[in-house]
């Protein structure tokens, strides 16, 4: 009860700071980036794997998020509108650095939990999801860690459903192989 | 890759329970504002065109009133307030030290308080009905629904300050409130002046 006032509270400040940031109040953006850095920069970092194009990406992130804040509609989450300008400057960067794999065709069949059958450390999976391919290793992040459906993380990264599964699916696998661990 | 410092060794049974948010290593801050003030004005609402140029006269009024925070500190520092910029509110400023320092707060804090801001408003409250006749009736209606947004919200900021008193975010909203209040009342005082249209 008081955690769902506490969380309603923050919204409400979070509406206001948007409001006032839409109005050029710089001091209000500059609350919402240390509301948000941490999430961002999380996200960005285990998309690209590099601290620095993480940090590029991150203030990208948030120079675009400045620029769009007039369109964010405040239905959706900040969070989210904000991880999903992430994933589109990630995947730009990337796209420059490099070329883009095919995708897998088998569809993912496992739970939305993603549970070890033994007790991993988190720097131990944190190096298991770094090594994975691009695809599967966004898919990952998306939906595993931060708990987006099948089709919000392949709507954010611009792909089919099917193939957000299917890059699931390879992820499980890969992962159960690195981890040595049983992934359900 | 690097992992959050309190993460290290920890274990976990389910991908849902990895660390969701990792700090850079750096403040990305300045570089962001930096590149904030190279956009050109109204990037924020999405390069919004400026509502004197759509025939809307007065619309800007109202979006002044959010407007307003920064420029109408200076102006209050400077017509209300000489020497006493670096006066705040005991409350305020203890709570300031919890979140991250961010200009300008002592003024912000001092100016709601200081007796000369209070006969101000007063005044300008006094005239505001005889200013607001003064204004064709489309600008009359929006100050109004300005001024009444705005009274709600600090009711509203007020209301949950009751619960939180503590809380320098709620405080800063508020302050800043105050501020867009008094930013339309001055401009209202000005724009029904003769010979100075908005």
């Amino acid at each position: 009860m008081a955690h769902a006032q506490a969380e309603e509270t923050r919204v409400d400040w979070e509406a206001a700071l948007v409001q006032r940031a839409r109005a050029g109040d710089r001091r209000a953006f500059e609350r919402l980036y240390r509301e948000h850095v941490g999430r961002v920069y999380g996200l960005c970092l285990r998309m690209t794997r590099d601290a620095q194009l993480a940090e590029d990406c991150t203030q990208e992130t948030f120079i675009n998020a400045w620029r769009a804040l007039g369109k964010f509609e405040t239905r959706s989450t900040l969070s989210t509108w904000l991880h999903r300008i992430a994933v589109n400057v990630s995947l730009a960067k990337r796209r420059k650095s490099g070329p883009v794999e095919a995708p897998p065709e088998e569809e993912e069949g496992g739970g939305a939990e993603w549970t070890l059958e033994t007790p991993v450390e988190v720097q131990e999976i944190e190096g298991a999801i770094g090594e994975l391919p691009e695809g599967a290793r966004d898919a990952l992040v998306l939906h595993a860690l931060y708990g987006y459906s099948h089709g919000e993380a392949a709507q954010m990264l611009g792909i089919a459903e099917g193939t957000c599964k299917a890059q699931l699916h390879r992820a499980r696998k890969l992962l159960r192989e690195r981890l040595a661990v049983e992934v359900n | 890759m690097t992992t959050p410092a309190d993460s290290n060794g920890r274990k976990v049974t389910s991908l849902r329970e990895m660390p969701q948010s990792i700090e850079p290593a750096r403040d990305l801050w300045p570089g962001i504002e930096a590149q904030l003030g190279e956009l050109p004005e109204g990037a924020a609402s999405g390069g919004t065109v400026p509502a004197r140029r759509r025939g809307q006269p007065l619309r800007w009024l109202a979006a002044a009133a959010m407007l307003a925070s920064v420029a109408l500190g200076v102006w209050i520092g400077r017509s209300l307030l000489p020497g006493t910029a670096g006066i705040g509110t005991p409350q305020v400023s203890a709570n300031r030290t919890a979140v991250p320092p961010l200009a300008p707060t002592a003024l912000d804090a001092a100016y709601v308080s200081d007796p000369r801001y209070a006969q101000q408003r007063a005044a300008l409250v006094q005239a505001l009905q005889a200013r607001l006749a003064a204004l064709p009736p489309p600008a009359r209606a929006k100050v109004s629904a300005s001024l009444a947004a705005i009274e709600q919200a600090k009711q509203d900021l007020e209301e949950a300050l009751g619960r939180d008193p503590g809380n320098a975010l709620l405080q800063e909203l508020l302050v800043n409130t105050y501020q867009d209040e008094m930013r339309v009342l001055t401009d209202v005082h000005e724009a029904s002046d003769p010979g100075r249209g908005i």
